[in-house]
């Protein structure tokens, strides 16, 4: 006989006070614990709005508490607030630094105050568990583990992958992708997507220059692997003998079909996104320059138009769209929307496939038209960013 | 009894599930660790149940991952599930406890 019992969220006061009566000792004891946890948190809550140094609501303030390897978000200690010195831990400063520039591009690119567009204060947790091999947005904070030290090192290491959870953050308070299937992957996506802008943006990369790796610092040496995942080409970011290859798909053809089940990573979200990730990375090459401008405008208009069920093909037709909107119809920039999507086996609907073919040049090869084309986008994302800058200074002023 | 470790999903997910799952035996341990563990899984069965009845759905934090411990033992096997983003105390506990006696192999 089997029997699955499965943690799902914090049990309500009722049921807890009724468990307390139990008649077996050990249901009573946990029961207690989840009470004694619960009423830590309310006042430790209570305890840090006290003291005026602290991260408050708003403003984007960053705090980091360290977990001292322990998986208790509510027992973790102060380790570093916006306005405290630096700490001596270097996981610390690291998760501090990258909260802090993956801010500053959503304010600079995007004109976005935080996660949340509304100042949303930035909470992160390091040193979480023990030898805890990943990183999560769990809804309010970021949680970052050291690695097992054997296969995964210090998640704060890579700045993609913080980007990355914040990015989970910005999705879930545009529209909610679901965490399953289409909608999972698309979320997975635009967190990936959200994480390369972030590090190119930080390093001043364009396209070409990027290497379009999620992760590279994951890895410890001793694995002969070069990230988690490649956007450039999926299914290439490891190939090793512990592991196996790299099962990203970078095609509709090769998509993934895993069941909708924690087993099943919620319908493969970590597989299928190579597909919508590859289409990112082919129209930010074919137009040039930097990801985080017409590409990432694009792609993040789009997410700003969807819903919490979108799936692939919708969301190729908002971007193209969307970049008819932002760069007029047949420019550059939506031909080069168009012929990614259909590279990666997804036809923009109500364009036919002739039609894509014929328009699907890169950027640059039509000539002294395209070239113009460009320098009216540079100049128009120039003036963009200064909207945007005078904006997010209005706002924090407001 | 035979506990078994199998993780799922998080960041890594592909990678993590190309590795094979950590069995742990207590006839094979030193019998304080075999009570050790028989204590934490003790503990752990009942927090789990007892959050089991929550008519809520589970919650999907992106990228967090999900734990499944198997506990087999006298033709009986039960299995705990939880969730980086939702573990009780007694589940983190004996996770731990898994985590570093394979770690120490």
């Amino acid at each position: 006989m089997t029997s699955e019992f499965r943690h799902h969220c914090i049990v309500p006061p009722y049921l807890l006070e009724r468990l307390l009566k139990d008649d077996d000792g050990e249901v009573r004891q946990a029961a207690l614990n989840t009470m004694l946890t619960t009423a830590h948190l309310r006042g430790e809550r209570a305890v840090r709005a006290a003291f005026p140094g602290l991260a408050t609501p708003g403003n984007a303030r960053r705090t980091i508490y360290d977990c001292r390897n322990t998986t208790s978000l509510p027992f973790a200690v102060l380790a570093r607030s916006e306005d405290g010195p630096e700490a001596a831990d270097v996981s610390v400063n690291r998760a501090f630094d990258v909260l802090g520039k993956t801010r500053d591009f959503f304010q600079r690119v995007f004109a976005r105050n935080s996660i949340d567009g509304h100042g949303m204060r930035l909470d992160g947790y390091v040193h979480y568990g023990y030898e805890f091999a990943n990183a999560f947005w769990d809804g309010r904070q970021m949680v970052f583990g050291d690695g097992d030290g054997r296969v995964f090192s210090d998640l704060t290491g890579s700045i993609s992958v913080i980007a990355h959870e914040l990015g989970h953050g910005v999705t879930e308070h545009t529209t909610g992708l679901e965490y399953h299937n289409q909608s999972g992957a698309l979320n997975e996506s635009m967190s990936d997507v959200f994480g390369a802008m972030v590090e190119q943006w930080t390093l001043g990369q364009t396209a070409e220059q990027a290497d379009w790796l999620i992760g590279r610092e994951v890895f410890t040496p001793q694995i002969e692997a070069d990230a988690l995942r490649s956007m450039k080409a999926p299914g290439h970011a490891w190939n090793t003998e512990k592991f196996g290859k790299d099962p990203q798909p970078d095609h509709m053809s090769k998509y993934v079909n895993m069941p909708d089940t924690y087993e099943g990573d919620w319908g493969a979200v970590h597989y299928n996104s190579g597909i919508p990730n590859k289409a990112f990375y082919l129209t930010a090459a074919t137009i040039g320059g930097y990801s985080w401008e017409a590409p990432g405008l694009i792609w993040y208009e789009a997410l700003k138009a969807s819903n919490s069920e979108t799936r692939f093909q919708e969301f190729a037709d908002t971007t193209y769209r969307k970049a008819g909107e932002l760069y007029e119809t047949g420019s550059a920039e939506q031909m080069a929307v168009l012929g990614a999507w259909q590279e990666v086996g997804i036809s923009i609907t109500g364009v036919s496939a002739g039609l894509a073919r014929a328009r699907n040049r890169p950027a640059g090869k039509n000539g002294d038209a395209t070239a113009a084309v460009r320098a009216l986008t540079a100049q128009v994302q120039e003036l963009s960013r200064d909207v945007a800058t005078l904006k997010g200074r209005a706002t924090a002023g407001g | 009894m035979k506990v078994t470790l199998a993780t799922h999903g998080g960041l890594a997910a592909p990678v993590l599930a190309s590795l094979p799952p950590d069995v742990v035996d207590t006839h094979a341990l030193p019998e304080s660790d075999a009570a050790e563990l028989s204590r934490l899984v003790a503990a752990a069965v009942p927090a789990s149940a007892a959050a089991a009845g929550n008519p809520e759905p589970p919650k999907r934090a992106p990228d967090a991952m999900s734990h499944s411990i198997t506990v087999e033992e006298g033709g009986h096997s039960s299995v705990l599930v939880q969730s980086d983003a939702d573990m009780s105390p007694e589940f983190a506990a004996l996770l731990r406890w898994l985590k570093e006696h394979v770690a120490r192999d």
